[in-house]
């Protein structure tokens, strides 16, 4: 079972906004996924190495070559809002 | 009332890596462009976009530790550092977490004092954010450049001791090539963490972070007023409580930023987008090659060589030429030309740095060789050059290294030292200026440095001041006051 | 259009094109008036383009139209992820599959709807709407690409592109009873293909027979410099396996696949397409994959850790949806308030839950180590037998709207396709019969990492031998 106040740290750390009953559904909801998680528990997996990947090649390096995108421009203009070539955000803080 | 306190810090360094293109992209890192011009769907976080590591960054950073003498993990892999700021395209940063690229090490400060290195790893930088009164604006210019965080060990005791430490690594970084570390660019960076503990106490008191300290001297200034703060703290029986404290330039002062309640929870995991990184003996052989004589190591040689004889160089005059890889390397190969430290350690630290500071590059503006400086200094010495003609000379071959015998003739500039030639200016001289020759007959000494004066700018500098006083003390004693 | 056009293999529609009896354009301008007329009763596309992109580029698939899912990025259009929170998003870029099928010369007609940002197994949770299943529009495509299996399915399109984060091609085209292929991870380049979960996700194929499936993966496979992820491994032509043979081919049958929650029309016919195999030569074996009930548990915490970090770029400062707000934390979090649907957001914190600070060594590391479990399995099983044969899903497709108030239960839909993810694994479904409601059945064939081509094959052999690949449902005739 998941604490209402885990639920609420977690939208928090996740920047979501949710209100007290998206908030309950919510508990309820994860508490029945984690429950069946939980089922992981069963197993004895402390000798056993995590997989990160399962293709592992390694060293697949970029040359240091530098190239200006073609794009550049239209990121910015992708922007909701611009100011002096800056994205405009609100404010910080 | 408790026992003696006793300072503790630990610095977090994060230098920019001199690299052509950013960490994960191919966009160019130069610091002038303007805002949000060096920039592309993948350090802007686009949807779909995958980062692909630039070995550039790989090798620099090896570099580095392998000067700091770490241990190299032989291989790495990537984390992403989780949190929402708008610096950072995909609120997550891709860094090293439980694998840094490289662990332990250390720095031996010139005082004698080892301060250990934790660890170094590579991750990328984050934008530029500016604040205005009803907004923030975002240059993802600066996103995803490489960075290396080089950590101390908590072997710091003192705010100076920091100072000194900055400015040692700062140094071996630059001797390294990796980076200009210049602070106002924001090449380099620094935060700290400062506790203060009982002396005798084995465990570490609770630490306060030091953020937004611009400069080195910034850094000391920041920790000695925060160690102040603690120690009053302390000495009035408070609790210090584990917070991150922003450094106030121009109040001179820490304020609070955030609690550790408030402190973020980063949900570190590895990065899935790139593959691991084995560190192979070639590359660590190529890096290993490129490190040459390191400036602490540097130093000390210099001052058992150049400092402890007689006639040796000053302590300040050996800091000055270890203060850049490129000008104890032309000191040296021009006293290996010449046998005399002493006068070209003059001639480097005088002339010569007085006109490559006015270079808009610097050294990298000098092409005249060790071997045409030491010349130069040579024909002074000599006498074939007065000081004026000599530095005439500089100027004129210290950007094009051309013949120095020809600039020499060509600018008329050989010292006259026959008496024939000078006998006409003397002469004049002491007919012209009746008072000062009397003076000196008087026994005034000091008057015949006025007169050799009025006869160097009669031969427009080109006499040999010491022929030029030799002749004016013969004339007038030959003449014995009679005018 | 060219009399029943619809009905042929794109390959060999494209034979008609290099001859010159047919035109690409003309093709293109018949699936378009195709796709317009019959979309409206499936919602399977979210977006059909007036006119192709580019009519270079030349291969064996020249001129032949295909849709693309709507997480992978194509340069000049909109991107959606059947997401609020991109709100038309234009695409400044192009997947490296899509450049590849440019140069190939295929004709994108457009983008086909799916699960916001792959989250899901019925194409229910997009913004736009749900797609619904050409046999019977009661029920679900499957999911996350039910636009892309729907769409080819009643052949509004000769193939499509999905992509596979835990099932999200296989489950979906067995409901549609399409081929579905998902080759081994790092097999197709995933730039350009919008992130779910990084170390799961890849993109495949979505056709009507394994020809058109080999000519397909013949294009898009292959190193892409852009992907470090992806293999440095010579790609075969895919083709050349496209072989009646499969005389020395081991199928394993895994016990636990064949276990309680198995419908028993499905067992009954996935059973009955590997005897069919064994007659064609095959030899059959029991084999076991006994961590396969952690597998659901396992893949939910990696899947949505790694997706809960991905999907942290959609907050409103670069691109997409932003919501007013005095100060920028409120903004963030009113943005991903309204931009994201249920379902993403409850990925979203179980992914955060499970990398916080606290719970880390309990569900991601755990998951991490299980992942290692499962994908042993694999390999011992390999030891054994060439290819894994088992049902893709446990039913034929479920009613609109039937486990949407469960997600455990939708989440245990993709049970069979899974463990494939996690091990990385090459696999394909194809459809192997019908129930009795007329709804079609899929069969899966796993392989070994990177042989893709024992599955084509043996897929091909099938399918030579039975006519279900053949058959259409009344819709594609409307």
């Amino acid at each position: 079972m998941i604490e209402k106040k885990t639920v609420k740290y977690i939208a928090n750390l996740a920047r979501i906004e949710i209100n007290e009953e998206e908030k309950e559904f919510l508990q309820s909801q994860l508490s029945k996924i984690l429950d069946y998680i939980d089922k992981l528990k069963e197993l004895d997996i402390e000798k056993v190495a995590p997989t990160r990947g399962t293709f592992l090649q390694g060293n697949i390096l970029r040359q240091d070559k530098s190239k200006k995108s073609e794009v550049f421009e239209d990121i910015l203009k992708n922007t909701p809002e611009i100011l002096n070539n800056h994205f405009k955000i609100p404010k910080v803080i | 009332m408790p026992e003696e306190l006793e300072t503790i810090i630990g610095l977090e360094v994060h230098v920019q890596l001199a690299t052509k293109s950013k960490a994960f992209c191919s966009c160019p890192t130069n610091f002038e462009s303007l805002p949000n011009t060096n920039i592309c769907p993948i350090c802007c976080g686009y949807p779909g976009v995958l980062p692909v590591f630039n070995r550039k960054a790989l090798e620099l950073g090896l570099r580095v530790c392998l000067a700091l003498g770490c241990k190299i993990n032989g291989r790495i892999y990537f984390e992403r550092k989780n949190y929402f700021y708008p610096d950072l395209p995909k609120n997550y940063q891709i860094s090293q977490y439980k694998v840094p690229l490289g662990e332990g090490g250390c720095i031996t400060l010139s005082t004698g004092r080892k301060i250990g290195i934790e660890r170094a790893h590579l991750e990328e930088d984050a934008g530029k954010l500016i604040h205005k009164e009803d907004c923030s604006l975002v240059d993802f210019n600066r996103t995803g450049i490489p960075l290396l965080e080089i950590v101390s060990k908590p072997d710091i005791n003192s705010a100076d001791e920091a100072f000194r430490y900055l400015k040692l690594l700062k140094l071996t970084l630059q001797y390294l090539g990796v980076s200009s570390c210049d602070m106002e660019k924001g090449y380099l960076r620094c935060d700290a963490n400062i506790s203060l503990k009982e002396k005798r106490a084995k465990e570490l008191g609770t630490k306060v972070e030091l953020k937004n300290m611009n400069s080195f001297h910034g850094v000391k200034d920041a920790l000695e007023s925060e160690s102040r703060r603690q120690r009053i703290s302390l000495e009035k029986g408070e609790r210090i409580l584990q917070e991150t404290r922003l450094w106030d330039e121009t109040k001179k002062q820490t304020f609070i930023m955030r609690t550790k309640e408030e402190a973020h929870d980063y949900r570190y995991f590895p990065e899935p987008d790139l593959v691991d990184f084995v560190i192979e003996e070639p590359m660590i052989e190529e890096q290993r090659s490129f490190i040459s004589e390191l400036p602490a190591v540097k130093e000390a040689r210099f001052k058992k060589e150049y400092m402890l004889r007689e006639n040796g160089l000053t302590e300040k005059e050996i800091d000055i030429l270890i203060s850049h890889k490129w000008l104890a390397d032309f000191f040296e190969l021009s006293v290996k030309e010449l046998g005399d430290s002493k006068n070209i350690a003059n001639w480097i630290l005088g002339p010569f740095l007085e006109l490559t500071n006015s270079l808009d590059k610097g050294f990298e503006q000098v092409k005249i060789t060790p071997a045409n400086f030491s010349k130069i200094v040579k024909y002074f010495l000599e006498g074939r050059l007065n000081n004026l003609g000599a530095k005439k000379v500089l100027v004129n071959v210290l950007t094009n290294n051309e013949d120095i015998d020809k600039v020499i003739e060509k600018e008329k500039l050989t010292q006259v030292s026959k008496e024939e030639g000078l006998m006409p200016f003397v002469e004049q001289t002491i007919s012209e200026n009746p008072k000062p020759v009397s003076d000196y007959l008087g026994g005034k000494q000091s008057a015949i440095m006025f007169l050799v004066g009025c006869v160097m700018r009669k031969s427009r500098g080109k006499a040999n001041p010491k022929v030029v006083k030799e002749m004016l003390e013969k004339r007038i004693k030959v003449k014995g006051g009679k005018i | 259009m060219m009399k029943e056009a619809f009905k042929l293999k794109a390959a060999d529609l494209a034979k008609e094109i290099k001859e010159g009896s047919l035109k690409g354009e003309d093709l293109f301008l018949d699936f378009k008036e195709r796709a317009k007329q019959i979309d409206s009763s499936l919602h399977s596309f979210v977006e059909i383009y007036d006119e192709p992109q580019s009519t270079k580029g030349d291969s064996s698939l020249k001129g032949i139209p295909i849709a693309i899912k709507d997480n992978i990025c194509i340069r000049g259009k909109r991107i959606t992820c059947g997401s609020k929170i991109l709100d038309s998003h234009i695409s400044v870029y192009d997947a490296t599959v899509v450049k590849r099928l440019k140069e190939a010369g295929l004709l994108i007609l457009g983008t086909t709807n799916m699960d916001e940002f792959a989250f899901g197994s019925s194409t229910e949770n997009s913004c736009y709407g749900p797609t619904r299943n050409p046999w019977n529009l009661e029920r679900v495509p499957g999911g996350s690409s039910g636009g892309s299996t729907a769409a080819v399915a009643a052949r509004l399109i000769p193939f499509a592109l999905g992509s596979d984060t835990g099932g999200s091609i296989r489950q979906p085209a067995s409901f549609c009873g399409v081929v579905g292929f998902k080759p081994t991870y790092g097999r197709v380049s995933r730039f350009g293909l919008v992130a779910f979960g990084s170390s799961l996700d890849q993109i495949g194929p979505i056709t009507t027979n394994f020809v058109d499936c080999a000519h397909l993966l013949n294009i898009i496979c292959g190193f892409d410099k852009l992907d470090s992820t992806s293999a440095k491994l010579e790609v075969c032509d895919f083709t050349k396996a496209l072989v009646d043979q499969i005389k020395d081919i081991k199928i394993g049958l895994p016990l636990e696949y064949f276990k309680e929650g198995l419908d028993e029309e499905v067992k009954d016919a996935v059973e009955k397409a590997a005897k069919l195999l064994e007659k064609k030569g095959a030899k059959i074996l029991d084999i076991s994959l006994p961590h396969t009930e952690y597998a659901v548990a396992t893949y939910y915490i990696i899947a949505c850790s790694e997706a809960s970090s991905n999907l942290q770029r959609y907050d409103g400062v670069k691109y997409g949806l932003r919501a007013k707000a005095d100060n920028l934390i409120d903004s963030y979090k009113k943005t991903r308030r309204d931009g994201f649907g249920e379902e993403a957001k409850r990925r979203i914190f179980l992914g955060t839950h499970s990398l916080s600070s606290g719970y880390y060594d309990a569900y991601y590391l755990r998951a991490l180590k299980v992942r290692t479990l499962i994908k042993n399995d694999f390999q011992e099983a390999f030891e054994k037998v060439d290819v894994i044969l088992t049902p893709s899903s446990p039913t034929s497709a479920f009613k609109i709207g039937e486990k949407a108030d469960d997600p455990l239960s939708m989440y245990l839909s993709d049970i069979y396709t899974i463990s494939v993810n996690l091990a990385g694994l090459p696999a394909v479904s194809f459809p192997c019969g019908f129930t009795k409601d007329n709804l079609p059945i899929g069969v899966q064939l796993i392989g070994r990492p990177f042989d893709e081509e024992t599955l084509i094959r043996a897929g091909f052999t099938y399918q030579n031998l039975t006519d279900y690949c053949k058959q259409l449902p009344k819709i594609a005739y409307a």
